[in-house]
C-alpha cells in the first residue's frame, strides 16, 4: 500500500519515491540555472569544469578571450562524453573515442579519415550543442537551454533582498570548504534551511549571535529571502565578538540567509559569505557542498580576531543539550550544521512509516516550508 | 529614413578641447541642436547612429557625417522632455568642414541636417547582462560615448570596458564626463587611457602606445568579461579597426560579436580596377529607371545626372546612406568602409563608390 499521507502541500511520496525524483530531475533541475562553482574555479584560458544539471552533463571552458563557453558534454558522433571532471585544453577539444575535434566555439573542425569514411559530411551541422553560462555574485551558473533568458531574469528580483556584500572582493577560505551527504530528500534539507520556527529551538545554543524574533522573510518568485539583525549583546562589542574580520561596515550589519531555487542557500553574514549547495543524489540522499569567502586580509588578522572573539563564543555558544562538545552527539556538539543534519535525517527516517502524519504547520515561521512545496508542485505540474 | 535636409538651430556650444598654446582656440566642440516639435519624429536616434550636415562653404556644397555624441537617454530638454541631440567635432588639420564648424558657427545659427541613420548601434536591453567592450581612438569616441551612456543608464546588469587612445591627455574628448561616469558607476565601468605621446609628467594613463591588437589583448587579460555575453565595438581609423579586430579574432572572439565603424583616416582607395560604360536599371521607391553610366563614373553620379534622386550622404563610402542591392552585373567599389565583408558577399553596393565592371547592371534600393 502506498502512503498517501501529505506533507502539507506535497504528498509524502514526493520525499521518498524514485518516480518523483526523476520528474524533479527533468522538470526542475534540467530547466533552471545550476550553480557550477566560484568565478576563480575557471581561472585561465583553456581551463574547464563539468557539472551535472539535472539530466544534462555540461562543460564550461574559458577561451583565450577570457569568455566562458558552455556546451553539452556530448560528442556529436556517438555521444561520448568529451571532457572529464576538470581539465585544461588550449584551442581544441578532442573526443577520446574517434578523435573528432571541435574548436572552442563548438564547431566541428576535424574528423579522422573524413574523405573515405564520411564523403559528404557537412561538418557545420555537427557542432557541439551549446548551453548558457554566466557569472553572478562571483558564482558561475549554467543553464541547459542556450536560449534561456538572461541570468538576471532569474535572479534580478531577489537581488535587492540580498546582503550588501561585495562578493568579488572577498576570497575563499579553503579550510571551510566541505562536502557531505545527508540521508534525506533534498526538499527536507531545503525546508530545514527556510524553517524560521526552528531557529530558536533546534539551535537554541548555537545561533545566539542573531535576533530571530526580528527576522524578516518572504518568497520573491521561486527564491526565499531572509534577513535578521545581530543580537544586542553580540552587536554591542562586535569588533571584539565577531569570529572573523568584519566584511560589512558597522551600519550595515546583519545576516542574510536566502535560499535560491532550487537548493542553493547563501549565508551572508557580518564576517563571512558562504554557499550551501544541495544536490539531490537519490530520493532519500542529498549532497551538500559548502564554500566560504572571507575578508581579504592576513592570516595574522584572522588569528587575532579568533582570540578576541573566543570569550564571547565560549560563553554564548553551547550544545542544545548539556554534554561533551567533542562527543559524536550532534545535540551536544555546539555545531549548528550538525544539529541541522541530525534533524533532517531524523525526519526522513519517519517518512516510510505507515503511521507517519504531519501535524499543524506554524502560521508564520513555517509558512516558507509550505510555499516551497507549492513552488515545487507548480514546476512538476508544468 | 528621411534623406531630406532640415535646418536646425544650434542651441548651445561647449568647448571639449582647447589648444595647448592658446586656450581661446577650441580644437573640439560639442554642438547641441533644437529640434522643433514637428520634426521630433524624424530626429529620434539609436545610440551609435550619425547625422549628415550640409554646409555651403564658399561656392561649394559639402556634406559630412558626424556621430551623435549623446545617448538618446542621456540628455532631455527640461521643458519638452524630448532628447536633445548633439554632435562633437574635432579639428582636422586642413579639414574644410571641421575648421568651418569650429571657427564660424555660433549659438543660434542654423545648419542643414539629415536625420539620424546607421547600423552601428547599441540598443540597451533592461534585462540583458552583457559585457560591452569599447575601443576608441580620438574622435572615434563619439558614437561609443553615446553607446556607453545608454548601457549605464538603461542596461543596469551590464558592464562597460573602455579602451581609449589619444596622443596625450590634452586630446581626450569627454575626459570630464568619463571621469564623472566612472565615479558614478564604479562597479560597472572600467576606463583605460592609452597615450601615444604622453607628456613626461603625465601619470594618469594605462600605457603608452596605441589602441592595437597587442593593447587590446592586454586590456582583456587585465579586465576579463564579468558578464559572459561579451560584445566588442571598435571606432577609429581603419588601421586601428583592423588591428583591434585581428587582435580579437586571434584570441577566438567570434566575428559576430565584433562591431565596428570607420572614423577619421580611411583606408587607401582601391583604384586598381578598370571600369566600363554600362546600362543601369535601377528600382527606387518602386519605380524603374534606365540610366547610362560612363566609364569611371560612379553609379550614384550617373543616377544624379539622370535626375533620379537616390539617397546618399557622405559620398566617401563611410556612412552607408547610399547602399543598394545589386541584382545583376558586377561593380567595383573604390572604398567600402560602411560595409562588412558579408554585406559585400551578399551584393550590397555603396553607389557613391561603385563603378561598373559589366555592361549591364541592375540595382534595387531597399
Amino acid at each position: 500500500m502506498s502512503n498517501k499521507a501529505m506533507m502539507h502541500v506535497l504528498p509524502v511520496e514526493a520525499y521518498t519515491s524514485q518516480e518523483w525524483f526523476d520528474r524533479e530531475q527533468l522538470k526542475i533541475f534540467s530547466r533552471t540555472w545550476r550553480f557550477a562553482g566560484f568565478r576563480e574555479d575557471i581561472a585561465d584560458p583553456g581551463d574547464s569544469i563539468t557539472v551535472q544539471a539535472g539530466l544534462n552533463n555540461i562543460f564550461i571552458i574559458k577561451g583565450r578571450d577570457h569568455r566562458l563557453r558552455a556546451f553539452h558534454n556530448i560528442c556529436r558522433h556517438r555521444g561520448t562524453q568529451l571532457l572529464r571532471a576538470a581539465g585544461k585544453a588550449q584551442k581544441v577539444l578532442t573526443c577520446p573515442y574517434h578523435d573528432w575535434t571541435y574548436d572552442l566555439e563548438g564547431k566541428l573542425i576535424s574528423v579522422p579519415d573524413e574523405d573515405p569514411e564520411f564523403p559528404n559530411l557537412d561538418k557545420s551541422c555537427y557542432g557541439l550543442k551549446p548551453a548558457k553560462v554566466d557569472i553572478w555574485r562571483s558564482m558561475i551558473f549554467v543553464h541547459p537551454d542556450p536560449d534561456a533568458g538572461s541570468i538576471m531574469e532569474w535572479f534580478g528580483d531577489i537581488e535587492p533582498f540580498l546582503g550588501p556584500h561585495n562578493v568579488d572582493e572577498l576570497i575563499e577560505y579553503p579550510e571551510a570548504r566541505g562536502s557531505y551527504e545527508i540521508n534525506a530528500n533534498w526538499k527536507v534539507v531545503v525546508e530545514n534551511y527556510i524553517d524560521v520556527y526552528h531557529l530558536s529551538h533546534l539551535h537554541s545554543g548555537t545561533l545566539n549571535m542573531y535576533d530571530h524574533a526580528k527576522a524578516e522573510y518572504q518568497f520573491v518568485g521561486p527564491h526565499f529571502a531572509f534577513w535578521e539583525p545581530l543580537a544586542a549583546d553580540y552587536l554591542e562589542n562586535i569588533e571584539r565578538n565577531a569570529a572573523m574580520p568584519l566584511v560589512l561596515p558597522k551600519d550595515k550589519l546583519g545576516a542574510w540567509v536566502p535560499m535560491l531555487f532550487p537548493g542553493l542557500g547563501l549565508g551572508e553574514s557580518e564576517s563571512d559569505w558562504s554557499i550551501f549547495h544541495i544536490t539531490p543524489l537519490g530520493p532519500e540522499l542529498s549532497r551538500v557542498e559548502t564554500r566560504t569567502r572571507v575578508k581579504d586580509t592576513s592570516a595574522w588578522e584572522f588569528q587575532k580576531q579568533q582570540w578576541r572573539s573566543s570569550r564571547f563564543f565560549e560563553k554564548s555558544i553551547t550544545g542544545k543539550y548539556a554534554g561533551d562538545k567533542n562527543s559524536d552527539d550532534p545535540m551536544t556538539s555546539g555545531d549548528f550544521t550538525a544539529e541541522d543534519i541530525y534533524a533532517c535525517e531524523q525526519q526522513q527516517k519517519s517518512l516510510r512509516s505507515p503511521y507517519f502524519e504531519v501535524g499543524p504547520s506554524a502560521e508564520a515561521g513555517e509558512k516558507p516550508v509550505r510555499e516551497h512545496q507549492q513552488i515545487v508542485k507548480t514546476y512538476l505540474d508544468s | 529614413m528621411s534623406s531630406e535636409f532640415y535646418p536646425l538651430r544650434i542651441s548651445e556650444i561647449c568647448n571639449e578641447l582647447v589648444s595647448s598654446d592658446d586656450d581661446q582656440i577650441a580644437n573640439a566642440k560639442t554642438f547641441l541642436f533644437d529640434v522643433p516639435e514637428s520634426l521630433q519624429h524624424l530626429f529620434t536616434w539609436r545610440a551609435g547612429q550619425h547625422i549628415t550636415v550640409q554646409l555651403r562653404i564658399g561656392d561649394a556644397t559639402v556634406r559630412r557625417a558626424y556621430s551623435i555624441s549623446m545617448s538618446p537617454l542621456a540628455n532631455r530638454d527640461v521643458d519638452t522632455e524630448n532628447p536633445t541631440f548633439s554632435i562633437t567635432v574635432k579639428r582636422v588639420a586642413d579639414g574644410m568642414v571641421s575648421n568651418y564648424l569650429l571657427d564660424n558657427m555660433k549659438t543660434g545659427d542654423t545648419i542643414e541636417i539629415m536625420p539620424p541613420f546607421g547600423d552601428f548601434c547599441l540598443d540597451p536591453q533592461l534585462n540583458s547582462r552583457r559585457s560591452h567592450y569599447f575601443f576608441a581612438a580620438g574622435s572615434g569616441i563619439t558614437p561609443l560615448f553615446a553607446m556607453l551612456q545608454s548601457v549605464l543608464i538603461a542596461e543596469p546588469h551590464s558592464v562597460v570596458y573602455l579602451l581609449y587612445g589619444n596622443s596625450d591627455v590634452n586630446n581626450v574628448i569627454f575626459q570630464q564626463q568619463l571621469f564623472a561616469l566612472a565615479e558614478q558607476y564604479s562597479q560597472r565601468l572600467v576606463i583605460r587611457h592609452i597615450f601615444s605621446r604622453p607628456s613626461v609628467w603625465a601619470s594618469d594613463y594605462w600605457r603608452k602606445g596605441r589602441v592595437d591588437s597587442k593593447s587590446t589583448q592586454a586590456f582583456i587579460n587585465e579586465h576579463p568579461p564579468y558578464a559572459q555575453d561579451a560584445q566588442y565595438y571598435i571606432c577609429g581609423p581603419d588601421a586601428m579597426n583592423a588591428s583591434v579586430t585581428n587582435g580579437l579574432l586571434a584570441i577566438d572572439v567570434p566575428r559576430a560579436r565584433i562591431h565596428q565603424e570607420s572614423y577619421g583616416t580611411v583606408s587607401p582607395l582601391d583604384d586598381s580596377v578598370v571600369s566600363v560604360a554600362a546600362k543601369l536599371t535601377v528600382t527606387l521607391h518602386g519605380s524603374r529607371h534606365e540610366v547610362t553610366v560612363s566609364k569611371n563614373q560612379t553609379l550614384l553620379a550617373a543616377m544624379k545626372a539622370a535626375n533620379i534622386k537616390p539617397p546618399f550622404s557622405c559620398q566617401s563610402g563611410i556612412c552607408g546612406a547610399c547602399k543598394a542591392q545589386l541584382t545583376q552585373g558586377t561593380t567595383h567599389m573604390v572604398s567600402h568602409a560602411a560595409l562588412q565583408d558579408n554585406d559585400v558577399a551578399e551584393g550590397k553596393v555603396l553607389t557613391c563608390q561603385a563603378l561598373a565592371t559589366a555592361s549591364y547592371i541592375e540595382l534595387i534600393y531597399p
